[in-house]
């Protein structure tokens, strides 16, 4: 009886140490996003000064320092792409959105670094995106669904699709 | 078997509480990493960063341009003595044309302000080049970079990049960083390079011991199991 005990508990114990998550980092090139996006016919970049107004609000909406003073996006008149970056708990994850008409038409994981919350690269997370807009507070008018285990990636996509179409509407107070 | 588990019982709680307590205390702070940012807070203890052996893998690669430097140490890159990237292959060089500094390492060019300011991060999306070999400025104050098979020139207010298959340049060139710096940044680094999380995952794990350290973890934990299943079976035997 104790001898099968203790072989039962060294079983378990070995396949509980030999579980493991396997985490890969799931890439779209930036480009190709672009490419895909605007049907190989990119337009050329355009830049958008980070003004004290802006700067204030990006920071406001990432919760630290947005960091640089010039962005670029990409705009064929009926549609704007953007490609932002944000920290999910360690690691920059770049993403790529479409904006028109003041709400999100595409969001896209291109390039995710971390070795866990990799799941909200799925169209599944991702596609709750679509059609959200801000509301007058700055927040999404679409509740996100968050991924258990993802909390960080999650809360950095929400944190870059705020951003991007807070800077869509800087955009055209611009024009 | 009711006297195997009496003798036992008591000496292996004995030789398990330090572990307890270690595993506890580790595991209750692991829950909470976020709250108290264990991620962010950093090992300042010389001997805790010699004993992980927190120093680059090389030595550092530095660039010079004007009285700015900008360093790769290990997987970061330094413009002066500001961390200005992390997880870098390789640092290109640095350059300055129209007012600006351009700094070039893997597949991207970042822009600073003289102050160290960051104007911009341009990547493969804005017509970064792969495969960058060399960056450097022509007497007209471009930009121009080299690859592989070509050369561009580009104005980086526009973004207008133009091939050629060879242009003149002053290259940025590998310079021998001054001790002072070489200190500043070296203690920069290692201020950075071992996170509390790190070594409370370590500890947890037994990790910090090496793989040795994780089979003695592993045993703690089925002596705990065998602690459980003791104490129930005594308690079973002499109800």
């Amino acid at each position: 009886m104790n001898k099968l005990i203790f072989k039962v508990l060294i079983l378990a114990s070995v396949l509980l140490s030999s579980l493991c998550v396997i985490a890969k980092d799931a890439y779209l090139e930036p480009e190709e996003f672009l490419k895909q996006a605007f049907n190989n016919n990119v337009p050329k970049p355009d830049k958008l000064w980070v003004t004290k107004e802006i700067k204030e609000e990006a920071n406001n909406i990432l919760g630290h320092d947005l960091g640089i003073v010039r962005l670029r996006y990409w705009d064929d008149k009926n549609k704007r792409a953007w490609i932002l970056e944000e920290i999910g708990r360690d690691k920059p994850i770049t993403v790529g959105l479409i904006t028109a008409d003041k709400k999100i038409q595409q969001l896209k994981v291109l390039i995710f670094r971390e070795s866990r919350g990799w799941e909200v690269k799925y169209p599944f997370f991702t596609d709750q995106f679509k059609n959200a807009a801000l509301d007058k507070d700055t927040e999404l008018d679409k509740k996100i669904d968050g991924i258990s285990g993802a909390t960080l990636s999650v809360k950095a996509l929400t944190k870059i699709a705020k951003l991007a179409l807070y800077l869509d509407s800087q955009v055209k107070n611009k024009k | 078997m009711f006297r195997f588990f009496q003798k036992w019982h008591p000496k292996i709680g004995v030789f398990a509480i330090l572990f307890v307590i270690i595993l506890v205390i580790t595991g209750i702070a692991l829950n909470h990493t976020q709250e108290l940012n264990l991620n962010k807070r950093y090992i300042q203890s010389d001997w805790l960063l010699d004993f992980y052996k927190i120093k680059p893998a090389h030595d550092p690669v530095a660039f010079k341009s004007g009285k700015t430097w900008v360093t790769q140490f290990g997987e970061r890159i330094y413009f002066n003595n500001i961390e200005i990237a992390d997880n870098v292959s390789n640092l290109i060089g640095i350059t300055h044309a129209n007012s600006m500094f351009v700094v070039a390492y893997d597949d991207q060019v970042a822009l600073f302000t003289g102050s160290g300011e960051h104007i911009e991060q341009l990547t493969s999306a804005q017509g970064v080049p792969a495969g960058m070999k060399a960056i450097g400025v022509n007497n007209q104050d471009d930009v121009v970079i080299k690859t592989e098979h070509s050369y561009y020139k580009v104005n980086l207010d526009e973004l207008d990049w133009h091939e050629f298959h060879n242009l003149e340049a002053s290259w940025s060139m590998s310079s021998v960083l001054p001790e002072q710096l070489k200190t500043e940044l070296m203690n920069e680094y290692r201020g950075k390079g071992l996170s509390v999380e790190r070594v409370l995952l370590d500890l947890h794990s037994g990790r910090i011991l090496g793989k040795g350290g994780v089979y003695i973890v592993d045993t703690i934990a089925i002596l705990l199991l065998f602690l459980s299943l003791s104490g129930i079976w005594m308690w079973w035997v002499r109800k």
